[in-house]
C-alpha cells in the first residue's frame, strides 16, 4: 500500500466526484415519463464518491510507515511499449493495419527482450497478415488495409 | 419434467457443429489461460468477447450470442482447470483459484506423484463441473420464475445486494472497493440517458453519446492492465516443472479422493452461488473444511491426495454455482460473470429471468454446452496434460505484445474508432496503477455493467412511488434485500473490529 499513490487517488477521486455533482446540475430536470430526472443518479453518486474519497484521505492519515521493499521497476521498456501503442492506435486508419500491427509487434518483442530479430519478424508477418486474411478476406469484416495513399 | 425437455432441446443446440467448435476452443484456450501465470480468467475471457464477435459476424444475431456465450463460458471454466497444472508443477499457481493447490500438489510432485495430482483434479473438476450444472439445471427454472414476480424496486434492492456483495469482499479495503463500484456506476452514466433520452456529460462529443463501451473498459482493464504489470513486475519463472510420470491414478488415491471430492463440489458449489464468494475463496474453505474433517491432519500440506481433489472441485463448482444468480437473476456476483453479462448484453440478450422465456436456446444452449465442455476439458486435461504443461515455457517475449496486438484488434474491430483504441490504452494503464495499489477492478466492471439497469429500476419504482424512497422498505422482499446488502457490508466490517483475520477475494 503507498500511502502517496492513495492520497493522490483520494484527491483525484475526490475532484471527479464533485465534478459529476456540479455537471449534474446543469443536466436538465426535465423528468418526462419518470418522476426522477437524468440528474439525480449521477448527483447522488457523485456524492459517495465524494464521501468516500474523504474517508479514504482520512484513513491514509492512519496508515503505517510505508514500507521500503520497493521493486525495481522497467519502467523504460514499459515506457517504449506504451508510446508505441499509442502510435500504434494513431496511425492504424492512416497507414492500415498490416503494416502498423506489423512493426508494433516488432518493436513489442525487442523491447521486452533483444535478439532473435528473425524469429520477431516472421512471428508479427504472420500475426499481422494472418488476422488481415482471415478477419478481411474470410469473415468479411473491415479494417484499414494499406496506407492511404497507396491507392 | 419440463426441465428436462429444455435442456435437450439446448443439447440439439450445442451439438451443432459450429457450436461444437466453439465449445472446443473455449475450453482450449480456457485452459491454455489458466495454465499461463498472470493471465486470469477475468482478462482472457475480455480479450475474447471481440475476438469472438468478429467470428460470429456470419450468423444471425441470436445464433451469434449462443456461439459467443458458448466459447466464453469455456474459457471461464476451463481456467479452473487449468489453473491446477501450474500449481502442480511449478508451484506457481496459474489462478488464485488454485493457490491452495499448490500446498499439497507441489509436495505430490516432489515425491513423483505429479501425475496422480494432476489426474485426481481433473477427475475432480469434472464430477464438480457435472455437479453444478445439475443443480443449475434443477434451480434455473423455480428461480427465474420466483424473480419474474420482482418489480422494479425488489430488483434495485437485489442489484444493490450484488453491488454490496462484491465491494464487501473485494480487496483489502472495503473504502477503495466501493469507490471502485461508484466510480463504475458513475461511468455508466455517460451517455444518453436511456429513460428521457438526454445527453449526460457528452460535452458535444460524438463518440461518448453511446456511452463508454463496456468492452473497451473491461479489455483495457484487465487484459491490459495485466500485460503492462507484467511488462514492469519482471517476473521470472525459474523454478523447475517437475516430471509429470503416470497419470492414471491407482485406487487408493481415487478412493481416498472421493469424499474431498464430492463435498469439495457441494461446498464450491454453494460458495459460487453466493454473489461476491467466488472460485478463491470456495477452494480455501474446502481445504480447511477437509484438514478438519481429516483423521491425518498432519498430512495436509506434505502431499496429501485430498489436499488436491478438495480444492480443484471446489473451483470448479464454483465457477458453475457463478451462473446461477447471473442467467436466472442477471446479477453477476464476479468479476468474470459481470464480463460474461456485458458480452451478452451486448447481443442485446439481457441475463436475468426472461431470459428463458425470451431466449431459451441461448439459455439452454450454454447449459447443454457446458455439460460437453466439461468431457472435453475431462479428455483435454488428462492424456494431453503433458502437451499444456509445455505452455508454461512460451516466452512472455511473444506473449505480452501479441496480447497488446490482440485486444487492439478486438477492439478496433467491434467499434471502429480510433477513440476507442485509445480509451483502452488509456483505461490499460489506469487498471495497472488502480490494481497495484489495492483498488480492486471487478467491481469498476460490476458497477460498469449495473449502472443502467440499477438506474432504471429505480427511476422506476420512484415513479410508481411518485418519488418516495421509502418505496424501497416498504416492500417485504425488498426490505430484506436491503437488510441482507447492509448485513454484508457490516459484519465483516464488525469481525475486522473484533480482529478477526477476514477471508477476502483477491481477483474474483
Amino acid at each position: 500500500m503507498s500511502k502517496t499513490f492513495d492520497r493522490f487517488a483520494a484527491v483525484a477521486f475526490l475532484a471527479i466526484g464533485v465534478l459529476f455533482m456540479l455537471e449534474s446540475l446543469r443536466i436538465s430536470k426535465s423528468a418526462y415519463g419518470s418522476a426522477v430526472g437524468p440528474n439525480v443518479f449521477p448527483f447522488l453518486l457523485g456524492l459517495v464518491l465524494a464521501l468516500l474519497s474523504i474517508k479514504l484521505l482520512l484513513e491514509t492519515l492512519r496508515y503505517d510507515v510505508a514500507n521500503t521493499s520497493r521493486r525495481e521497476l522497467q519502467y523504460k521498456k514499459f515506457f517504449v511499449i506504451l508510446i508505441s501503442s499509442i502510435l500504434y492506435a494513431m496511425l492504424l486508419e492512416h497507414v492500415g493495419y498490416i503494416i502498423t500491427t506489423f512493426l508494433f509487434l516488432i518493436i513489442g518483442f525487442q523491447t521486452i527482450q533483444r535478439g532473435d530479430i528473425w524469429k520477431s519478424i516472421i512471428i508479427s508477418a504472420c500475426f499481422s497478415f494472418g488476422v488481415y486474411v482471415v478477419y478481411v478476406k474470410l469473415l468479411q469484416g473491415t479494417l484499414p488495409s494499406w496506407p492511404v495513399w497507396f491507392s | 419434467m419440463e426441465a428436462i425437455t429444455f435442456l435437450f432441446d439446448g443439447f440439439q443446440t450445442a451439438l451443432q457443429p459450429h457450436n461444437l467448435l466453439f465449445a472446443f476452443i473455449g475450453v482450449l484456450i480456457g485452459t491454455a489461460v489458466g495454465v499461463l501465470p498472470g493471465i486470469g480468467p477475468m482478462s482472457g475471457v475480455a480479450l475474447l468477447i471481440p475476438v469472438t464477435a468478429s467470428m460470429t459476424t456470419g450468423l444471425d444475431p441470436a445464433q451469434a450470442a449462443t456461439s459467443s456465450i458458448i466459447l466464453l463460458a469455456g474459457v471461464y471454466y476451463g481456467a479452473m482447470y487449468g489453473g491446477s497444472t501450474t500449481s502442480i508443477l511449478l508451484n506457481t499457481p496459474g489462478e488464485s483459484s488454485s493457490v491452495v493447490t499448490t500446498l499439497d500438489g507441489y509436495q505430490m510432485a516432489k515425491q513423483g506423484r505429479a501425475g496422480s495430482a494432476l489426474a485426481i483434479a481433473a477427475i475432480g473438476s469434472f464430477v464438480a463441473g457435472i455437479v453444478s450444472l445439475i443443480a443449475l439445471v434443477l434451480l434455473a427454472q423455480p428461480l427465474s420464475n420466483l424473480a419474474l414476480k420482482f418489480g422494479p424496486a425488489e430488483y434495485f434492492s437485489l442489484m444493490l445486494l450484488g453491488l454490496a456483495a462484491v465491494s464487501g469482499l473485494a480487496g483489502n479495503s472495503m473504502t477503495k472497493a466501493w469507490m471502485m463500484t461508484v466510480f463504475g456506476l458513475l461511468l455508466s452514466t455517460i451517455g444518453l440517458d436511456s429513460v428521457s433520452g438526454v445527453a449526460r456529460f457528452t460535452y458535444d462529443i460524438s463518440v461518448l453519446y453511446g456511452g463508454l463501451e463496456f468492452l473497451t473498459v473491461a479489455v483495457g482493464l484487465f487484459a491490459l492492465g495485466e500485460v503492462f504489470k507484467a511488462i514492469l513486475h519482471k517476473e521470472k519463472n525459474d523454478g523447475e516443472i517437475a516430471k509429470i510420470g503416470r497419470i492414471i491414478p491407482s485406487k487408493e488415491d481415487l478412493k481416498e479422493s472421493a469424499g474431498p471430492i464430492a463435498r469439495g463440489s457441494l461446498l464450491g458449489f454453494f460458495v459460487g452461488v453466493l454473489p461476491g464468494a467466488g472460485a478463491t475463496l470456495a477452494s480455501f474453505f474446502s481445504y480447511i473444511v477437509e484438514k478438519k474433517l481429516s483423521q491425518t491432519p498432519e498430512k495436509f500440506g506434505k502431499g496429501t491426495i485430498a489436499g488436491v481433489a478438495a480444492p480443484e472441485s471446489a473451483n470448479n463448482a464454483a465457477s458453475g454455482g457463478a451462473m446461477i444468480p447471473l442467467l436466472t437473476l442477471g446479477i453477476p456476483g464476479s468479476g468474470t460473470t459481470a464480463i460474461l453479462m456485458g458480452a451478452l448484453i451486448m447481443y442485446n440478450v439481457q441475463p436475468g429471468p426472461l431470459l428463458f422465456d425470451e431466449h431459451p436456446d441461448v439459455a439452454w444452449g450454454l447449459i447443454a454446452s457446458m455439460f460437453i465442455g466439461n468431457i472435453m476439458l475431462l479428455i483435454l486435461n488428462m492424456p494431453l496434460v503433458k502437451i499444456f504443461a509445455k505452455i508454461i515455457e512460451t516466452p512472455s517475449k511473444y506473449l505480452l505484445p501479441l496480447i497488446i496486438a490482440i485486444s487492439i484488434f478486438g477492439v478496433y474491430a467491434v467499434q471502429v474508432t480510433t477513440f476507442d483504441v485509445l480509451l483502452l490504452i488509456a483505461f490499460g494503464v489506469f487498471g495497472y496503477l488502480l490494481s497495484s495499489h489495492d483498488f480492486p477492478l471487478a467491481p469498476l466492471v460490476l458497477g460498469l455493467v449495473l449502472g443502467p439497469m440499477i438506474e432504471n429500476n429505480m427511476r422506476r419504482a420512484l415513479t410508481s412511488s411518485n418519488g418516495d424512497f421509502m418505496i424501497f422498505f416498504e416492500k417485504p422482499i425488498s426490505l430484506v434485500l436491503i437488510i441482507a446488502a447492509v448485513l454484508w457490508v457490516l459484519v465483516p466490517l464488525f469481525m475486522k473490529l473484533k480482529g478477526k483475520n477476514v477471508v477476502i477475494n483477491e481477483d474474483m
